[in-house]
């Protein structure tokens, strides 16, 4: 039996103190199976975000447990969650975050830079990584000399290059316009089908209707956990 | 991650800010380049002084009226020295070799149209043995000119040249406090000793000096601004200076407290290594002053650059830079800052030190120590500057890091 890629258990998260006490989530319980192509939605307050920074281990729930790919992370100190996020994640940013200084391809080595990968390999694997994404002819260009169709694709690139298990986005088609959007998540879509497990947070439905499963936020909680029965059957044949 | 990882990080980070990296190096420069040109300078005073006073050779003793207390406490001297005391130091203390006592004063002194305000020094014929003086033309007095208190003068090599240009002085009559006086001879070129012009000056007998010029100031005898004795040899100075005192305190009937010193060339000289120690020590604290704020300037502009790059540093993270990763990198950024600023101010700072040897007669030194030092210091500087900014960095939450816009 396969270990669930993500699997929150009566996860809450209480910011501040006292009277400005805010609970960004309460007992929230989700299951993401490997391989799923999944997105959050949800009206801004709802906890969507907060679930994410969970879930990309930025954040630590107050209580619950949060397994991912089978490891109770609430164990793990600051620094093995670095390396947790370095290996196990990759992250896409609506803002994209590249370094400005940096090339396409330094900007897509530098998780390598972290997992202490020597250079010859980063080298290698970036530009394969860049080259799935469709940018070979690029590498050398500054985030400000692309546009921003190609910079997300860059950071879709540096979120890959080290073989994460799970891929999250963060509103990562926010910024862009509908054709670009598109290329975006046609880049996802192949990504799942190759094994990597998508989570994507977005409050666009065209772009969450093609993801295969919708997860609803509100007040807090998960509501609604919709899956088409027909991506089931398929998803259960890739997994087994 | 390893540390020439973060190296590399780091100088690409630098070289992208290169105007904001090397405003923030100029304060160590400055800084590192101040301390090693002062404490050049400071040493450099140093061994000038000491040259200066070894100069006198090993076997001079100077006697100079008060104590050292008295002449710390009062601006005018006691008048206690007289030529009757330079004449009983000469013919009763055995280990004495040559003694020159001499009156100073300031006057004009006038050949037909020119004048020349000019240090007039009374003294003896030992006198040029004693300083190690040369006669270059004509003579010096004698102990007969002494006796009779004739006005005859010899002259520094200054004094002739403006006084009388191309013309031999010899012979000639020159005017001091309108007593004239014939000119008998020239003194070598004599240099300066302590900045103090050795070759402007007129000598006359002491006694002429003293009945006509400064007049007979002293209830003692004929007053002597100061006595200078030389010593048969360097292996009797303790001798001589303890017999010249007992002589002094015998004739000056002193049961207490001294009113005279006996000061020799190894006294001086730890006078003057103490005071251009002390000149040292300011200079160089001056100068790790400006290092210091140099310093603080890496710290202030480690601060604004976190703030600048708190998205950078939120993304590092949430690709997995872990927090001692981003420690080590806003770290090593300050260190190189403070290296290289600390190496080129040493650059800058020798430069100086061999322009200020090369223009001025202090034989100003690079020490390697002074160099070891605030290379040292700069590169610590930059780690106690850089280590408060690097925490701040470390310690940003990722997810606020990367919110802010």
């Amino acid at each position: 039996m396969t270990q669930p890629i993500i699997r929150l258990e009566q996860i809450s998260k209480v910011y501040g103190s006292g009277n400005v006490e805010v609970q960004a989530l309460s007992d929230v319980n989700l299951v993401i199976e490997a391989g799923e192509y999944c997105s959050i939605m949800g009206p801004s307050g709802s906890g969507k975000s907060t679930a994410m920074n969970v879930i990309g281990c930025l954040d630590r729930p107050t209580s619950g447990r949060y397994y991912l790919d089978g490891v109770d992370v609430a164990g793990l100190s600051d620094s093995e969650l670095a390396h947790v996020r370095n290996c196990k994640l990759g992250f896409v940013f609506q803002q994209f975050h590249l370094l400005p200084q940096l090339t396409a391809l330094e900007n897509v080595m530098l998780p390598m830079v972290y997992a202490g990968i020597l250079t010859a390999e980063r080298r290698d694997r970036a530009t394969e990584a860049l080259t799935k994404v469709g940018l070979a002819n690029r590498l050398n260009n500054k985030p400000t000399q692309l546009s921003g169709g190609q910079q997300q694709r860059v950071a879709i690139a540096r979120a890959i290059v080290n073989r994460p298990v799970l891929l999250l986005a963060d509103e990562p088609t926010g910024a862009l316009d509908s054709r670009t959007t598109q290329e975006v998540l046609d880049i996802f879509s192949e990504l799942n089908q190759s094994g990597i497990t998508v989570v994507m947070v977005t409050h666009e439905p065209e772009v969450a209707r093609q993801t295969r499963r919708v997860v609803w936020f509100r007040d807090g909680q998960v509501v609604h956990s919709h899956m088409a029965p027909e991506d089931l059957a398929q998803m259960t044949v890739a997994i087994s | 991650m390893n540390i020439f990882e973060s190296v590399k990080m780091a100088v690409k980070t630098l070289t992208a800010n290169k105007v904001r990296s090397s405003l923030t190096m100029l304060g160590i420069i400055i800084g590192n380049a101040s301390v090693i040109t002062m404490v050049g300078v400071g040493q450099g005073a140093q061994t000038y002084a000491s040259e200066q006073f070894e100069s006198l050779g090993p076997n001079v003793l100077f006697i100079i009226p008060g104590s050292d207390d008295a002449r710390q406490s009062t601006l005018d001297l006691p008048r206690t020295l007289t030529l009757e005391d330079a004449q009983a130091i000469a013919t009763q203390v055995p280990t004495v070799d040559a003694v020159a006592p001499q009156l100073q004063s300031q006057q004009v002194v006038t050949y037909q149209n020119r004048t020349s305000n000019t240090s007039i020094v009374g003294t003896t014929p030992d006198f040029v043995g004693v300083r190690d003086f040369e006669v270059e033309e004509g003579r010096f007095f004698t102990e007969l000119d002494v006796q009779r208190s004739t006005r005859v003068a010899t002259i520094g090599s200054d004094v002739a040249d403006k006084m009388f240009g191309n013309s031999d002085p010899v012979g000639q009559q020159i005017r001091i406090k309108n007593i004239s006086f014939q000119v008998i001879g020239v003194m070598e070129r004599k240099g300066a000793f302590l900045g103090n012009n050795q070759d402007d000056v007129v000598l006359i007998p002491l006694t002429t000096m003293s009945s006509r010029i400064t007049g007979n100031t002293s209830p003692y005898g004929t007053e002597v601004s100061f006595i200078s004795v030389t010593a048969e040899d360097a292996t009797v100075m303790d001798a001589a200076q303890f017999q010249i005192r007992n002589l002094l305190r015998l004739r000056h009937q002193i049961t207490d407290e001294d009113d005279f010193t006996v000061r020799s060339q190894k006294d001086a000289l730890e006078i003057v290594g103490n005071v251009t120690g002390a000149l040292t020590l300011m200079l160089a604290a001056i100068a790790g002053i400006s290092l210091f704020v140099g310093g603080i300037g890496i710290m202030n502009i480690m601060l604004v650059s976190v703030r600048e790059r708190t998205q950078e540093i939120g993304l590092r993270k949430a690709i997995g830079a872990s927090q001692q990763d981003i420690l080590l990198q806003f770290m090593i950024e300050a260190t190189i800052v403070a290296a290289i600023g600390g190496i080129i101010g040493t650059l800058v700072g020798v430069g100086g030190v061999m322009l200020i040897a090369a223009t001025t007669p202090l034989q100003a030194g690079v020490s390697s120590s002074a160099v070891l030092l605030a290379v040292g210091v700069s590169g610590a500087i930059g780690l106690f500057f850089g280590v408060f900014p690097a925490r701040q960095a470390a310690q940003l939450d990722p997810i606020v890091a990367l919110r802010s816009a």
